[in-house]
């Protein structure tokens, strides 16, 4: 799983419905794999207004990948900026591990790269 | 504006100009024609277009187009057109030294060798000096004889139209072979063919910067159609072993991970995820270019949501078993229970409305029982306009390829209009039960739906 998709998911167990702990979802014993991929700046520029930057700031500090603390002015310009990004959201992969909510403590476990977000009938 | 004749693939015609109309956005090409001189009975559709460059962008992604060509002359018999060719001689001098070739068609009637040489030959008062070449040459030339489509095409002795030009683009018919779902490693036993997979990557309008996503991905197909034209894609779906590839047809092969490295689409095939969209996990504010999918219909593979049949068996997912709640083991699989139709539908146009960027797309297929159909059956939504609305028959029922835009922010209390006013059930409601009913029996077998 790549952190932009991370990035855009939530915990949707019934009841938890404290934003601010739903979200992000908290990485555990995540085996992190960067795998190379080919940057296109357009899909950035595009993502960067759909991302929450204060989010993938927390979850990329936790998983040590560094990416700036701000959005430039011109992000579109700005080729170190993308370069960053372009590696946090599509190059790492976690490939092994759970996500953890803050609120209710569900574990949404990880396996060969796939989240499985079911929940279970009680959750419902 | 120049005269150029698009010659479709004679096949899927419902879907044609869809097609087209998608491709004259993707490509930001102004194309002009006159809508009442399309039928869906010819091949051939006269549009104007500011150049050839141009046209040539128009459909080179096209899948129902097999090229585009500059016209230079048509009519009902080989003097008609020739009149009419020998008008413009300035357009001929141009190719007078260039390497060439001729193709010549026959639209319901096959050609033998002898008359397609003797038809070139007729053309030699164009004074081409070149040489002849069958591959690459730098200018080639269509003439094709239109019969019509008959079940006795060889009745007609004399063609109803001779249409003669240069052709300047070509579209992307080769991509049918190149995803034919028998040459891909991972396959499961609903995936839909490849020719309506790139064509529903066009009518989403799939392209370099734009985010897509398949709420039932199955085995991804549309995944791979839309990010093999540069968008980036998403998928989830209800049932992992699909994701993963431990069930069904192929299993072992690492599932869509193993289509996406035989087709290098691992850079832009982002994620696929396992929930049901009806309990899904995307954050409010997360939003989609385009949702492109094929809804369970429930009539091979059922469709499921997640759930437990009222007041039947109680929860189990508490109960602890050797030590450890159920639901916290390895193990664990949510019961679930049948998804109708028409809720899938509703689910999907809602999720759609609050999902995706104003202007992005919806493609997906709705089967509807044929005799019972009504355009007023599809379903509709404040914030999304329909767009097209293509039929795939199969004699007693139909798929339809529904596009719908997002055309305004939805309010919260702006909700789906409910067919209330319908009178009767839309032709997709209960399509299961009905489908059983009054279809099974007597199915070819390539009208089986998943």
């Amino acid at each position: 799983m790549r952190l932009i998709t991370h990035n855009m998911l939530k915990c949707h167990v019934k009841n938890c419905k404290n934003p601010d702990k739903q979200f992000p979802l908290q990485f555990k014993d995540v085996k992190l794999e960067q795998i190379e991929a080919e940057r296109n700046d357009e899909f950035l520029v595009r993502m960067l207004p759909r991302l929450d930057w204060s989010a993938l700031l927390k979850t990329t500090k936790e998983l040590g990948i560094v990416i700036p603390e701000k959005v430039p002015a011109n992000p579109a310009d700005d080729d170190e900026f993308l370069q960053a990004l372009h590696t946090a959201i599509l190059e790492m992969h976690v490939k092994e591990g759970s996500m953890i909510c803050n609120g209710c403590g569900h574990e949404y476990k990880i396996t060969k790269g796939i989240p499985n977000m079911l929940l279970a009938e009680h959750e419902i | 504006m120049p005269k150029f004749i698009v010659y479709f693939a004679h096949w899927h015609e419902d879907f044609r100009l869809a097609e087209l109309e998608a491709l004259t956005l993707l490509e930001d090409v102004v194309v002009e024609y006159d809508r009442a001189s399309y039928t869906s009975k010819s091949p051939f559709l006269i549009v104007e277009i500011e150049s050839a460059l141009q046209a040539a962008k128009l459909v080179r992604r096209g899948i129902l187009v097999r090229s585009i060509v500059e016209y230079w002359g048509s009519g009902s018999t080989y003097d008609e057109l020739f009149a009419e060719v020998r008008q413009k001689p300035e357009k001929w001098t141009e190719y007078k030294d260039s390497s060439f070739k001729f193709t010549v068609d026959g639209f319901g009637k096959s050609l033998s060798q002898e008359e397609k040489i003797s038809t070139i030959e007729s053309f030699s008062f164009l004074g081409f000096e070149g040489p002849i070449r069958m591959k690459n040459p730098s200018a080639e030339f269509l003439v094709c004889e239109e019969y019509g489509e008959s079940s006795k095409p060889l009745s007609l002795e004399k063609p109803r139209w001779i249409w003669f030009g240069r052709v300047v683009g070509r579209g992307s018919r080769d991509l049918i072979d190149k995803f034919d779902v028998k040459k891909r490693k991972y396959l499961g036993n609903t995936t839909m063919d490849a020719e309506l997979s790139l064509i529903m990557a066009n009518q989403a309008l799939a392209r370099s910067g734009s985010l897509v996503y398949d709420p039932f991905v199955g085995t991804g197909s549309f995944l791979m159609t839309c990010s093999h034209f540069g968008a980036c894609s998403m998928g989830s779906d209800i049932d992992g072993r699909q994701i993963r590839g431990t069930a069904g047809f192929r299993r072992g092969v690492d599932g869509i991970n193993a289509n996406l490295k035989q087709y290098q689409l691992q850079d832009r095939v982002l994620d696929t995820v396992v929930f049901d969209v009806c309990h899904n996990p995307w954050r409010d504010d997360a939003l989609f270019d385009a949702i492109v999918t094929d809804p369970p219909y429930g009539v091979r593979a059922g469709a499921k949501r997640l759930g437990r049949k009222n007041g039947t068996i109680p929860e189990r997912s508490l109960k602890v078993v050797d030590g450890k709640e159920s639901h916290k083991r390895t193990d664990y699989y949510p019961p679930t229970i049948p998804y109708e139709m028409s809720d899938v539908v509703n689910d999907l146009l809602e999720f759609a409305a609050e999902k995706l960027v104003v202007g992005g797309r919806l493609v997906y297929w709705l089967p509807t029982v044929a005799n019972e159909y009504e355009p007023e059956d599809i379903p509709a939504h404040p914030a999304l306009r329909l767009v097209a609305n293509s039929e795939q028959p199969f004699g007693g029922w139909s798929r339809r390829l529904i596009t719908m835009q997002k055309v305004a922010l939805i309010d919260a209390d702006q909700r789906m209009s409910e067919q209330d006013s319908l009178a009767r059930d839309p032709a997709h409601k209960n399509f299961r039960d009905r489908y059983f009913s009054k279809f099974k029996r007597g199915l070819e077998d390539n009208s089986v739906i998943d």
